[in-house]
């Protein structure tokens, strides 16, 4: 499955656009990596806790869209958008959303 | 020329295939194991640290009062059978090797509840209810010794460190402070672990013999205990009791009397009567 | 005493969160499904380009937008279930309803107007977990989904 956030794969030829794929998740990290996570805060910088818990929730959001696209008999994802929103305190949803293509 | 189209798609990739509930039940079960095992390592953890106090420091916290906060009668119940209670607490505790600086005060408590306890200080407490119920001094000098040995093991302290412990950190957690008060107040009615009564059974028992030369006459506490409870609903089954079985504690006793000869070695009766009604 | 009325409180809350709220999302989803169903004449596509070889048709911009709240069992379930970290399932199936929601009420607007593909679709979630006072309240989320239906001039 080739992935792409522009409307087209370069050097490729779309034959049929299959529409709207999209794949989400909420997840959460348990209660000693918030609770380390919110002294971090204290200091600021990275905390790397929740750079990881986004980038897990992106890559399963990924999956389960490119899981749709799959089903639907596609060979590429176009255009790919990213969203993320605050769910509750160290939970978050994160989507991946883009047109199922397939491409020659 | 590409086609425009939008086959059925799978609507159920973006939920996960866990059922809820049972997820649910599953957590809550391993939430309630969690707090269980944190609880006993704090209980746990509160009463080594407690054991660390110096008793010298534990006697001098407390003063002259028995259990601050039991809700029991100030008043002592009979000086001269108070005084009997320190003349034989006195005795025993010669033959109990106590470490050095370990003083004990005896408090004859005014309340029919049968009952006898040590508190935090060395103060060993018998009521007016368990004092008449008992048929000779053997059998009240098994109580004293038992209560001495608590002592003598930092058993109070112990337990209100380990009570202490749990409490604070649910405060911690709860936000509420208003439950801590309560880890001082329970040392009336508090069991220790069986292995800590069994420890303070032996000992007592081992008192008793040097003091009287046989072990006789105890098991009569332990047949006054049964006795009231079973007046009360009956004992809860031994899984659930952190205090041994009576019927445990007087077989223990009965082997420990094995040898003794009744005839050759009567039983002494108690020196005081209380004769209020 | 006043313990055992609070927890007692809790439970019965829960259980009518769980029933209610399982009923209610079960009804959802059937709902869902039948207007999906329905609604499969209008084809949806997050490209900006429209094919250039349609005949003559004006863009115009559509949304659909729904709010949904979590039922008392799925707040509960969730904190649970953030103390060991993992997937959140009880939101997952609420984010998907919210989702699937706010897409059939902008196809069901790009029907109205008589077109059949809607472009440049995207989405937008906004949660409303804070109740002003800056404590967690219960939580609900806007969904937004929105595009710019391909109308035929005859329509228009």
């Amino acid at each position: 499955m080739e992935l792409s956030n522009l409307e087209v794969l370069p050097g490729r030829t779309i034959v049929r656009h299959l529409g709207l794929v999209q794949g989400s998740t909420v997840r959460s990290k348990h209660a000693g990596k918030d609770l380390l996570a919110g002294l971090r805060n204290f200091v600021g910088g990275e905390l790397k806790a929740y750079t990881e818990l986004l980038n897990e929730s992106r890559q399963e959001a990924i999956d389960r869209m490119v899981q749709q696209a799959q089903a639907a008999g596609a060979n590429a994802v176009v255009n790919v958008r990213f969203s993320t929103s605050n769910i509750a305190a160290g939970a978050a949803e994160v989507m991946a959303y883009g047109t199922a293509v397939v491409v020659e | 020329m590409s086609r425009y189209e939008n086959p059925q798609l799978p609507d159920d990739v973006n939920v996960g295939r866990e059922n809820p509930l049972t997820e649910f039940l599953r957590l809550a079960a391993g939430l309630a194991l969690l707090a269980l095992v944190i609880g006993a390592a704090l209980y746990f953890g509160g009463s080594q640290l407690a054991r660390l106090i110096p008793f010298e420091t534990e006697r001098d916290w407390v003063g002259e009062r028995l259990a601050p906060g039991s809700g029991l009668p100030a008043a002592p119940g009979n000086a001269e059978i108070r005084d009997y209670l320190q003349a034989l607490t006195d005795r025993l505790a010669a033959q109990m090797d106590l470490p050095a600086g370990m003083t004990l005060r005896a408090h004859y408590v005014d309340t029919e509840i049968a009952n006898a306890f040590a508190s935090l200080g060395g103060h060993i407490a018998v009521t007016r209810g368990l004092y008449r119920r008992l048929p000779s001094e053997n059998a009240l000098s098994l109580v004293i010794a038992h209560e001495i040995a608590h002592v003598r093991a930092r058993d109070p302290i112990a337990g209100i460190g380990g009570s202490a412990a749990l409490l604070l950190v649910m405060s911690l957690v709860t936000g509420d402070a208003s439950a801590l008060s309560g880890a001082f107040a329970g040392v009336v009615q508090r069991g220790y672990s069986r292995r800590a009564e069994t420890a303070a059974d032996t000992r007592a028992i081992d008192a008793l013999r040097r003091h009287y030369g046989h072990a006789g006459g105890g098991t009569a506490v332990f047949k006054t205990f049964a006795q009231l409870r079973t007046a009360h609903g009956g004992e809860p089954p031994a899984l659930l009791s952190t205090h041994p079985l009576d019927a445990e504690r007087i077989a223990r006793l009965q082997q420990a009397a094995a040898g003794w000869d009744a005839a050759a070695q009567p039983l002494v009766p108690l020196r005081l009567v209380d004769e209020r009604p | 005493m006043e313990l055992l009325i609070q927890i007692g409180f809790f439970l019965a809350l829960l259980v009518v969160g769980l029933v209610a709220g399982t009923l209610n999302e079960r009804r959802h989803y059937r709902r869902l499904r039948e207007d999906e169903a329905a609604l499969r004449g209008i084809l949806v596509f997050n490209e900006r380009r429209p094919p250039d070889d349609l005949p003559l048709r004006t863009g115009q911009l559509v949304v659909g937008s729904v709010v949904i709240g979590e039922d008392y069992f799925k707040r509960i379930a969730a904190s649970l279930k953030s103390l060991f970290g993992g997937r959140l399932v009880v939101y997952e199936s609420l984010m998907d309803r919210g989702r699937r929601e706010a897409i059939v009420r902008m196809k069901r607007e790009a029907e109205h107007l008589g077109a059949t593909m809607v472009f440049n679709v995207r989405f937008e979630t906004s949660s409303l977990a804070e109740d002003g006072t800056g404590r967690q309240a219960a939580f609900s989320a806007e969904f937004i989904a929105y595009g710019t239906a391909l109308v035929p001039p005859a329509a228009a």
